[in-house]
């Protein structure tokens, strides 16, 4: 069975992307964003939210494990500032109904969403510049970057969160990431 | 979703190995989680089990009534007088923190007196994971987990819904067989209507927040909301009768939501609206207004403090 493993950088839905994950049929585990890369056993990886970059454990490290990550609000941000992206404070903070524009409906992750999207975000830091090969996959009026996309090295980001009930489509973005695990 | 025969078999093994041949205590306050759990561990332990319901004062109305009632099968059900004691100690007290603490502590001093008489080591809660995922982030504490004092007289804390959202004790409920009344009871917060009216805890303001909640709950029923509450959130001027009013003013909050963890404020329609405002500022003269609370959760939450 796919195993996808949930780091936990203490965000308030980490449990729900396990719950989620748990729910398309997947087998899955949440560890803390502390654990050692090479005691991690998974076919994917999603990054957690959470408060504080600065308290994102290990996250940097899980990105050279050669597994597909799906980083998720501060999980994507992570990954943007790992890689050599930016991330800054928005103009505007993005809370609850947010509707996202999909740049892309070939991209593995949202682009069966497209053409647009309602979900569900919460945030006040966003990324403002996109790490090197990465390309921006969606994009709303409150937020520039809402999601971002490097299907060559496996590795995604959304600003927004498809675990939580509120999100339209959140769980065909977690059998989309799903699919990309097991190909 | 949940496999509810499974985790029924699960809990109820889970409670008898943890408890032994002791007794315990269960916290009931008439919600589906702590009622979930009493049914689970009345299943696992029979009648070394004594459910307790405290009377804290803060409850809605005709809480306490119900929950005799729907009990009553439990020969070893106590209910328990507290709304002085709970009364005395949040007096003064303005700190959204400090009330659920004050709440959280008297909760357990009255179990623990109780456990004592029913010599009883463990103890029962029907925390769900919504419950410490707030109190671990530090977002809120809740009663059952954030207020639990240091030092507790207890051999351990069972806590057999745990790993179960909202949405997943309600199917629990059902597969246990409790009544339609308690599976689908909407949410109501352990601090109670403490934690509905802002700043210190009155009689006045609790009666307020008390006939209020009622009747948003009743005018709302069509809406079918995952929660819908009334809250006094302050003082404002008003006008009844061709005199001023300085009274108290009501906000009104109902939202719809799968687990808690997420959830958006209902769309009501204008007339629906002026009836609760009427029928709320009619019937108490002591309310100056009444608002309604557009938020969704985030960035708010479902509760006022």
């Amino acid at each position: 069975m796919t195993r996808i493993v949930v780091v936990d950088n203490h965000g308030q839905f980490t449990h729900l992307e396990g719950r989620a994950l748990r729910d398309i049929g997947v087998e899955t585990a949440i560890v803390d964003n502390t654990t050692a890369p090479d005691e991690i056993d998974a076919d994917g990886l999603v990054l957690s939210g959470g408060p504080s970059i600065d308290e994102s454990g290990r996250c940097d490290e899980y990105l050279d494990l050669g597994v597909p990550v799906l980083g998720i609000c501060l999980g994507m941000q992570v990954i943007a500032d790992e890689l050599g992206g930016a991330v800054g404070a928005g103009d505007y903070g993005g809370y609850a109904d947010v509707t996202v524009d999909i740049d892309d409906s070939d991209d593995p992750l949202v682009g069966s969403l497209a053409p647009e999207t309602r979900v569900w975000a919460s945030h006040a830091d966003e990324v403002v510049e996109l790490p090197e090969g990465f390309v921006r996959t969606g994009s709303s009026d409150v937020c520039d970057i809402e999601s971002m996309s490097d299907p060559d090295r496996g590795l995604y980001g959304v600003q927004w969160h498809p675990e939580v009930a509120h999100t339209a489509e959140g769980e065909a973005v977690f059998e989309n990431f799903r699919a990309i695990c097991e190909s | 979703m949940v496999d509810t025969e499974l985790f029924i078999e699960e809990a109820v093994e889970e409670i008898e190995n943890e408890v032994g041949d002791a007794n315990a205590v269960i916290a009931l306050s008439g919600g589906v989680d702590s009622s979930v759990a009493a049914a689970l561990a009345y299943e696992a332990l029979g009648d070394r089990l004594t459910p307790v319901y405290v009377d804290t004062g803060l409850m809605r109305k005709g809480e306490t009534e119900q929950v005799a009632e729907t009990f009553s099968y439990m020969d070893s059900l106590r209910i328990v007088d507290a709304h002085e004691r709970f009364l005395d100690a949040l007096s003064g007290v303005t700190d959204p923190e400090e009330k659920r603490h004050i709440v959280g502590e008297g909760f357990i001093r009255e179990f623990e007196r109780e456990a004592r008489d029913a010599e009883a080591d463990y103890l029962v809660q029907g925390t769900i994971y919504p419950d410490r995922i707030e109190s671990e982030g530090n977002i809120k504490s809740h009663h059952n987990v954030g207020g639990l004092p240091d030092i507790v007289d207890f051999e351990g804390i069972v806590e057999p819904v745990r790993e179960l959202y909202k949405d997943e004790v309600r199917e629990v409920a059902r597969a246990l067989g409790l009544d339609e009344l308690v599976a689908e009871r909407m949410p109501f917060p352990g601090p109670g209507l403490a934690v509905r009216v802002l700043g210190e805890v009155t009689e006045e303001k609790l009666d307020v927040a008390r006939e209020a909640t009622h009747a948003v709950e009743e005018e709302l029923e069509a809406y079918d909301p995952w929660q819908a509450l009334a809250a006094v959130i302050g003082k404002a001027t008003g006008v009844k009768g061709d005199n001023r009013v300085h009274g108290w003013v009501v906000s009104v909050r109902a939202v719809e939501s799968r687990d808690g963890m997420t959830a958006r404020a209902l769309e009501l329609d204008w007339e629906t609206l002026q009836r609760l405002q009427s029928r709320i500022t009619g019937s108490q003269e002591n309310v100056a207004r009444v608002v309604y609370d557009v938020t969704h959760k985030p960035p708010a939450t479902i509760e006022y403090e």
